[in-house]
């Protein structure tokens, strides 16, 4: 067998470069190909990161991260019509998350990449993947690349799994569902969610971070929003579910305006940005191995949106960092086509596990009544507990009760929708 | 704030060729035109003949175009170049 690495890994963005990293210290020559011109120049995140897995990738060199600020403080804010309702719970001696922007700390970690020696390209575009004789040749505008085994890290939009699964991608209209993809009608928008982001300047000088989740001002589309305070800006911006933008009638775009005016945020917007978020629910995690290939992050489905985090990135570093490890144990066996060794890698980890745990929530998550209902009854209950009139002031368990019949809900599917998150 | 003002906060190196095709066959019997409301960048207008139109040099590269199109009639492929974010 005839090849140029041992590794060729699409996809220079968190998953991407943790895994590089990893195999690189196991001793696997390693090429990461990546379309920006640097790392991180087209990859979004809403900017929270826990920590935990990084700081395994990094070790001492955590304290060079490029973070923004530790979120000590967690608030959330329900809106419903005209009225805001607020909780907040603080934690001056959390450290386990921080805020962070992508196109620094990217760079940053690619930069740690190519210090233990891997070979990054940059402006190199994938636009196909085959297999030839046992191994995969990796297309792109600066010519191909042999390898016995990829990394697919190419984030939400997942165009290996697709060239992969499709000869004819060319001839179709549309870039149709991946064979090598469970149930193979995995690429719907159901399983998608649309962020948008604006990043607002901030001239504060406080060093303490905050995270705000909002509720109430996605304009009926299911979906949320949130806050995250930086060093010199605030990121804020929303998570809508892409079956329900495409039933309803008003734009993305003004959506995010509307929003923003909401939050009475007026200062000087620096950055407007978009990007798809993958939302399946466990049991239809697209299938992440295969003859030579192993996928990870965001290209794997691995993103956890309970409603109270939303966690990509730590799931992107530490699925990288165990395809990296497995990626070792396969080049040794030098079966490519056991690759399921991942997959129990996978298993053992607290990727899949949290995934697992936190399908429950999701389900309340992608649920109506999260996003219209609930809002609506805890600002009504929350008005008529501080309402005073002449009247006499109604029990409050009768208040709930009457809020729960006049929105058309009955107790069990409350109850239901309360041991979800429980 | 416009919206085209807002993308023009970032730095977009937009090609000479479009990466996006559609099939205007498709759209002429798509009355609620989705595409128009997913698309963050409004790269999908309704002309005032009901023919859609693609601002390509709008497009941040999110990929809601792959889903966005329930009758298949958008091709999408990332440009060589294209968005570079200075936050992200
Ligand atoms: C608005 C928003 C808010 C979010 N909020 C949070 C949050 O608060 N906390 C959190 O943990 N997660 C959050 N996430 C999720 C998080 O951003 C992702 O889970 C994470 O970025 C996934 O990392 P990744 O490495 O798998 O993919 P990406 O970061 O998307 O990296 C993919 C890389 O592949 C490259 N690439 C793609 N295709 C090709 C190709 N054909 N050829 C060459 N290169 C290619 C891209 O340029 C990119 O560098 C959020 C996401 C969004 C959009
Ligand atoms: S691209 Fe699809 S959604 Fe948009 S107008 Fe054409 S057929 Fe309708």
């Amino acid at each position: 067998m005839d090849y140029d690495v041992d590794v060729a890994i699409v996809g220079g963005g968190l998953s991407g470069l943790s895994a590089a990293i990893t195999a690189a210290k196991n001793g696997l020559s390693v090429i990461v190909l990546e379309r920006g011109d640097y790392s991180g120049s087209k990859n979004v995140s809403g900017g929270r990161m826990y920590v935990h897995s990084l700081k395994r990738l990094v070790g001492d060199k955590f304290k060079d991260a490029p973070l923004e600020l530790p979120i000590k403080k967690e608030t959330f804010e329900v809106y419903n019509n005209g009225r805001k309702t607020t909780f907040s719970f603080e934690n001056k001696e959390n450290d386990n998350s921080y805020s962070v922007l992508r196109s620094k700390f990217d760079r940053w970690l690619a930069s740690e990449a190519e210090n233990s020696g891997v070979a990054i390209s940059y402006s190199t575009l994938v636009t196909n993947v085959r297999r030839e004789d046992g191994i995969m040749v990796v297309e792109s505008n600066r010519g191909d690349i042999r390898t016995p085994l990829v990394i697919e890290s190419d984030g939400a939009s997942s165009f290996v799994s697709r060239y992969l699964g499709l000869s004819d991608i060319g001839m179709n209209y549309k870039m149709e569902n991946v064979k090598n993809l469970l149930g193979n009608n995995n690429f719907q928008a159901k399983n998608f969610m649309l962020g948008i982001k604006e990043i607002v300047e901030r001239k504060a000088e406080d060093s303490a971070g905050e995270a705000k989740t909002i509720l109430g001002l996605t304009d009926g589309i299911k979906g949320g929003g949130f806050v995250y305070t930086n060093k010199n800006s605030y990121s804020i911006g929303l998570t809508l579910k892409m079956d329900s933008l495409e039933s309803n009638n008003i734009k993305s775009h003004e959506i995010i305006e509307k929003y923003r005016e909401n939050l009475g945020m007026d200062g000087k917007i620096l950055e407007y940005s978009a990007h798809l978020i993958p939302f399946y629910r466990y049991d239809y995690l697209p299938k992440r191995y295969d003859d030579n290939l192993l996928v990870t992050g965001d290209a794997a489905g691995f993103m956890l949106n309970d409603g109270f985090t939303i966690r990509g990135m730590d799931l992107a570093i530490e699925s990288g960092m165990i395809a990296g490890n497995a990626a070792k144990k396969i080049t040794d066996s030098k079966d490519y086509s056991d690759t399921y060794i991942y997959e129990k890698m996978l298993e053992d980890s607290f990727v899949l596990k949290d995934l697992k745990a936190a399908s429950k929530i999701s389900s309340l998550f992608g649920n109506e009544r999260t996003f219209n209902v609930y809002p609506s009854i805890i600002s009504n209950l929350i008005d008529t507990m501080f309402t005073v009139t002449d009247s006499p002031r109604e029990n409050i368990k009768n208040v709930i009760r009457n809020e729960i019949k006049n929105n058309n809900i009955s107790y069990f599917t409350v109850i239901n929708d309360l041991l979800k998150v429980i | 704030m416009e919206l085209i003002k807002r993308l023009g906060l970032n730095k977009n190196e937009v090609g000479n060729e479009s990466h996006i095709a559609v099939n205007t066959d498709i759209c002429i019997n798509c009355t609620d035109k989705p595409c128009t409301k997913v698309c963050p960048a409004g790269t999908y207008e309704e002309d005032k003949e009901k023919i859609l139109i693609v601002h390509y040099e709008r497009c941040v590269e999110c990929g809601a175009a792959l889903l966005a199109c329930p009758y298949g009639a958008l091709k999408f492929h990332y440009p060589e170049k294209g968005i570079s974010y200075m936050y992200g």
